[in-house]
């Protein structure tokens, strides 16, 4: 077993995001959140990486209860995310918004050969090495959004978190993120993914789970999600 | 700029300014200009005490006034009721300082932004209130009257005090060179950037902030100490100010807080400019609008600071010397290919 919530409810005032969400995701595959816009995916990320706490319920990593524990710990026990809108540090170089995510050791320069290498070879992958010296700020939109994915992978997670990859993106960059996914999820990775762009989600995904008002209606391979009624009706309101 | 003639630049101008510290008491031509000389050393020390906090990770503190006058306080009462050597105790008020930090800080640094901001200036308010109603034991509006740690004339005095501060403020500056190319600085800086983000990359924010805060209260109690071995009196009206603490944030946002030298620039000419003032105009309201004026100005127009704004400049012409090489190297280029064919 890996990710997995029990009965996760979180209420923002009179607004439940969250109504009793239990979920378990696939290890080692591409698991897809999907849900209309407000149905709490974003809330359910949040909740799951330590950002807010669920007013009830349970989160589980490989058997270990992460409930209400702060952020850094649960990014340490290996489930990286990233930002519905994309968050890096703006006045920060790219080289050093991707070592900003080694663990830390106190007074050691954060310059060491070994790390600037991994963080190079991120980043070179991503494509963005020839930004390496650019501050965050001065970056692209995209450019911005590979550089936020290059920081998460270099603390080695797991488990990735991705919120909305695709948002914002041009077709070339939407293709490069789909086709990296698959690649690191063959490398051993596990992925969730919340994302509207359905071609995407059809043609990365192994396992589906779909959100409506605060709590999963349907899960199951994207042959199925695609033919189901009450996907159909969630989503177009049938 | 190459990166070579940019190490040289910058090497060039620290010595320049060090070279220029230690050489002003001999420059200095009255002991009273001496005297403000070490004023404005000791607000280099503050100010690059602040900077552990600000500077790193964003977190505006008027309040670090009062932890000076805590340090003062610490000091003097040390010397005077408990007895011990002038610069025992100045060590052993460093510590007190430094632990006293540890949860001040925890409920400080819960908040963040304007929130954090007015913490800090409740935290000066409080302590004037306890410093001045506790007469008994701290001289309250009376004063207290630390006793001089060395039986020198007034000049040597000076002179004297005007190198301890010297020798502090390299320590201070050190220290936050060290953090800052240390993995535990780039976990700072990246607080101050977005708290949220470094925290979910797995940075222990919390923790983080708190030992910087902790430092940073080590040497501004010991800037303060300092003072009080120095000035040899000290009253809480004074000691507990938020004016302390916003010429602080003035000194390090005006010399640019991302800077090693940034707030030592500022205590400079901020300091330099609240001791000409005084000389020409005596201790009038006009330092306060002055100050809210040119925090006004610096945040407005300069946020990045001078020194900062300087090396935009400098870069920018750079930029453009690069250009007009880049132009010939095209034409030339241009020439080789008509050769080439
Ligand atoms: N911080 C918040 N404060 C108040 N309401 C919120 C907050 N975050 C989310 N919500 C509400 O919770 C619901 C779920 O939001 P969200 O999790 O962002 O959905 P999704 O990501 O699926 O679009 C929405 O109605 C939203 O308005
Ligand atoms: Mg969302």
């Amino acid at each position: 077993m890996s990710l997995a919530t029990h009965e996760l409810r979180k209420a923002f005032g009179g607004v439940t995001a969250l109504d009793g969400a239990t979920v378990d995701f696939h290890p080692g595959k591409v698991n897809a959140l999907i849900g209309p816009n407000g149905s709490g995916k974003t809330t359910y990320f949040n909740c799951v990486t330590g950002m807010i706490k669920p007013d009830s319920g349970r989160v589980t990593y490989k058997d270990r209860d992460l409930t209400g524990k702060a952020p850094h710990r649960i990014a340490r026990a290996g489930l990286g995310r990233t930002f519905q809108l994309c968050r890096t540090f703006p006045r920060m170089t790219a080289l050093e918004n991707v070592l900003a995510a080694v663990p830390h050791g106190g007074l050691r320069s954060f310059r060491t050969r070994s790390d600037i290498e991994r963080a190079m070879s991120w980043l070179t992958r991503l494509g963005i090495e020839h930004l390496a010296r650019s501050e965050a700020r001065d970056m692209s939109w995209g450019q911005q959004k590979l550089l936020e994915l290059a920081g998460v992978l270099m603390a080695e997670p797991e488990t990735v978190l991705l919120d909305e990859p695709a948002g914002g993106v041009n077709p070339a960059l939407l293709d490069r993120i789909g086709t990296l996914i698959r690649e690191l999820n063959a490398e051993g990775r596990t992925f969730v993914i919340v994302e509207h762009n359905m071609d995407l989600v059809m043609s990365i995904s192994d396992h589906i789970v779909v959100f409506d008002r605060g709590r999963p209606i349907a899960e199951g391979p994207p042959s199925v999600i695609r033919s189901d009624e009450r996907v159909l009706g969630a989503y177009l309101g049938v | 700029m190459p990166n070579a003639s940019k190490r040289i630049l910058v090497g060039t101008a620290i010595a320049l300014l060090a070279a220029a510290i230690l050489v002003f008491p001999s420059l200095a031509p009255n002991p009273y200009i001496l005297s403000s000389g070490v004023l404005v050393l000791n607000y280099a020390v503050l100010a690059t005490s602040w900077n552990f906090v600000g500077g790193f990770t964003g977190y505006i503190s008027l309040g670090h006034g009062a932890l000076a006058g805590l340090g003062g306080y610490a000091t003097g009462l040390l010397v005077v009721k408990a007895g011990l050597p002038s610069f025992a105790a100045l060590a052993v008020a460093a510590l007190l300082v430094a632990a006293l930090a540890v949860p001040l800080g925890m409920a400080a640094l819960r908040v963040r932004g304007a929130s954090f901001v007015i913490v800090s200036i409740a935290l000066v308010l409080i302590l004037l209130l306890v410093f001045q109603s506790w007469a008994s034991f701290t001289g309250g509006s009376r004063g207290l009257v630390v006793p001089r740690p060395f039986d020198l004339s007034r000049p040597e005095h000076h002179r004297v005090f005007y190198y301890l501060f010297a020798v502090l403020l390299a320590i201070a500056v050190l220290a936050w060179w060290l953090i800052d190319r240390s993995r535990f600085g780039l976990g700072l800086k990246s607080i101050r950037e977005d708290e949220d983000k470094a925290e979910a990359l797995g940075t222990p924010t919390f923790a983080y902030k708190l030992i910087v805060f902790v430092v940073s209260a080590g040497f501004t109690a010991l800037a303060g100490g300092l003072y009080a071995l120095w000035f040899g009196d000290l009253d809480p009206v004074f000691q507990f100010s938020i004016l302390t603490g916003s010429y602080l944030v003035l000194m390090a946002l005006l010399g640019g807080v991302r800077n090693l030298f940034g707030p030592v620039a500022g205590a400079i000419l901020v300091g330099t400019a609240l001791e000409y003032f005084k000389v020409e105009y005596g201790d009038t309201p006009l330092h306060l609008v002055a100050t809210g004026v040119l925090l006004a100005l610096v945040v407005l127009f300069m946020p990045d600071g001078v020194l900062p704004a300087i090396g935009d400049l400098l870069k920018r012409l750079d930029r453009t010397k690069k250009s007009s090489i880049r132009e010939v190297t095209a034409a030339e280029l241009a020439e080789q290919r008509k050769a080439a064919v």
